[in-house]
């Protein structure tokens, strides 16, 4: 392990070491605790993200593997794009906090801003330690735009972080990676699945599969639909069940003849792929389309019709090179 | 102090009441607890997720009946009272009260839990 700095209470710049799948982060934020650190710590790695601590507790989490409060109050439409910017003018301006404006603008509640303050750190220090770290260091002071008062004790959200990560692996068919990318599978191929596994679509995962293209990974999805990370992860692992979305694992080129990776295969030996494309055969011959051979004769008969170079006894140029 | 533990503790002083909790229903997180210690308590806020989750997508055949507003569990010797607060971005957190059986009756308890239940998110 390399300890190459030992600024602050608990003195930790560290690269990761192989203590567990989160590279030992876990053990430095209850050493952290335990120092009654205050400050952020930097997490390099993907995501990666800053852990702002208040006197040993984690009182916010910023990471791009997860939305905010900010994302999920306004893709929610819980608050309107106006008044958040009226609420932030006015923090700054006042030099107040912001969860404190929204409360006294009356745009959400005290205890609703700490249940959703809780809810969304506990799901980006989720997507921090669920992803790949390289390392942490402590970072110089920087401002929490929301900050949770009080803070969460580290041993909660540690716990909450295993047990989403034991509940995701508990659930059938491959894992679902914030990487994966998700494609909604046709209207006709989604009613037949249905009709065998349950109901349909409701209105909440009708909005969940427009947003399935097939470009976008499950980490956009929360983000675009303003829902956290891991509750994206486990509505697509529910659909993906019921046969509503193809989830391709995160690297694969393309899709498999069997269709994308943890569907339940019902297409696999239709003639169309689970996106509702032709699909092609490595192992047979090309299908002849219909206009093929006519289209060939005609082509033939334009080289008939060029003019014959010089020299050249036939049509269409059978030219003999030969003195 | 924790403003959604003042409000939750509200609850204890209704008759009967052990445990009271604020989960998540989108992950079956408990976003705060007051009451006796139960080891068995994130097991259950999962569960009764599940439940209110099932339940608000059950399309309903009589579309005036609304959306979901209250689960009443009973068992040997509990009863638990889980209730969808308001106004949070869908799907949504739930007050979740577990109660004695031998010491509480459901429906006044139900009653009580309505009119306290405003204030959580307060």
């Amino acid at each position: 392990m390399d300890t190459t700095g030992a600024a602050g209470a608990a003195g930790l710049t560290r690269a990761a070491d192989a203590a567990g799948p989160d590279g030992g982060l876990a053990d430095a934020l209850r050493q952290h605790a335990a120092a009654r650190f205050s400050g952020p710590l930097r997490v390099t790695g993907d995501p990666g993200g800053i852990i702002f601590l208040a006197e040993g507790g984690i009182c916010g989490c910023q990471t791009p593997g997860a939305p905010g409060l900010e994302a999920i109050l306004l893709r929610s439409r819980r608050v309107t794009e106006a008044d958040w910017e009226a609420a932030f003018s006015a923090a700054a301006v006042n030099g107040r906090p912001m969860a404190a404006e929204l409360i006294a603008r009356e745009l959400l509640g005290a205890g609703e801003a700490e249940a959703l303050l809780r809810t969304a750190l506990a799901d980006a220090i989720f997507a921090v330690l669920g992803g790949r770290v390289d390392g942490w260091t402590e970072a110089p002071a920087a401002d929490c735009l929301l900050p949770l008062t009080p803070p969460a004790r580290p041993g909660w959200l540690l716990a909450e972080a295993t047990r989403r990560s034991q509940a995701l692996a508990a659930l059938a068919g491959p894992p679902v990676s914030p990487r994966d990318r998700v494609t909604a599978r046709p209207a006709t191929l989604r009613a037949s699945t249905a009709h065998a596994s349950g109901p349909g679509a409701g209105t909440g995962e009708a909005d969940v599969l427009a947003l399935c293209n097939g470009r976008r990974t499950v980490r956009d999805l929360a983000f675009a639909l303003g829902r956290g990370l891991y509750a994206t992860q486990l509505e697509l692992a529910r659909m993906r069940d019921r046969g509503l979305v193809a989830i391709g694992s995160y690297g694969a080129d393309s899709v498999s003849p069997d269709g994308l990776s943890g569907i339940p295969s019902k297409v696999g030996d239709s003639d169309q792929t689970s996106a509702g494309l032709p699909r092609r055969h490595a192992d047979r011959p090309a299908a002849q389309r219909p206009g093929t051979a006519s289209r060939r004769y005609l082509a033939a008969g334009i080289q008939l019709l060029r003019p014959r170079s010089a020299g050249s006894g036939a049509p269409g140029g059978n030219h003999d090179p030969s003195p | 102090m924790s403003r959604l533990q003042a409000s939750l503790r509200q609850f204890l002083a209704v008759e009967g009441v052990r445990t009271a909790a604020v989960i998540d229903i989108a992950t079956g997180m408990i976003v705060r607890s007051v009451g006796k210690p139960d080891p068995d308590l994130a097991a259950t806020a999962a569960c009764v997720a599940d439940e209110a989750r099932v339940a608000q997508g059950i399309p309903s055949a009589d579309s005036r009946a609304g959306d979901l507003v209250e689960i009443a569990t009973v068992t040997g010797s509990r009863l638990q009272v889980s209730r969808v607060l308001q106004g949070t971005p869908a799907p949504g957190l739930l007050l979740f009260v577990d109660l004695e059986r031998g010491k509480s009756n459901l429906g006044l308890a139900a009653l009580q839990i309505s009119q306290l239940s405003p204030a959580v998110l307060a």
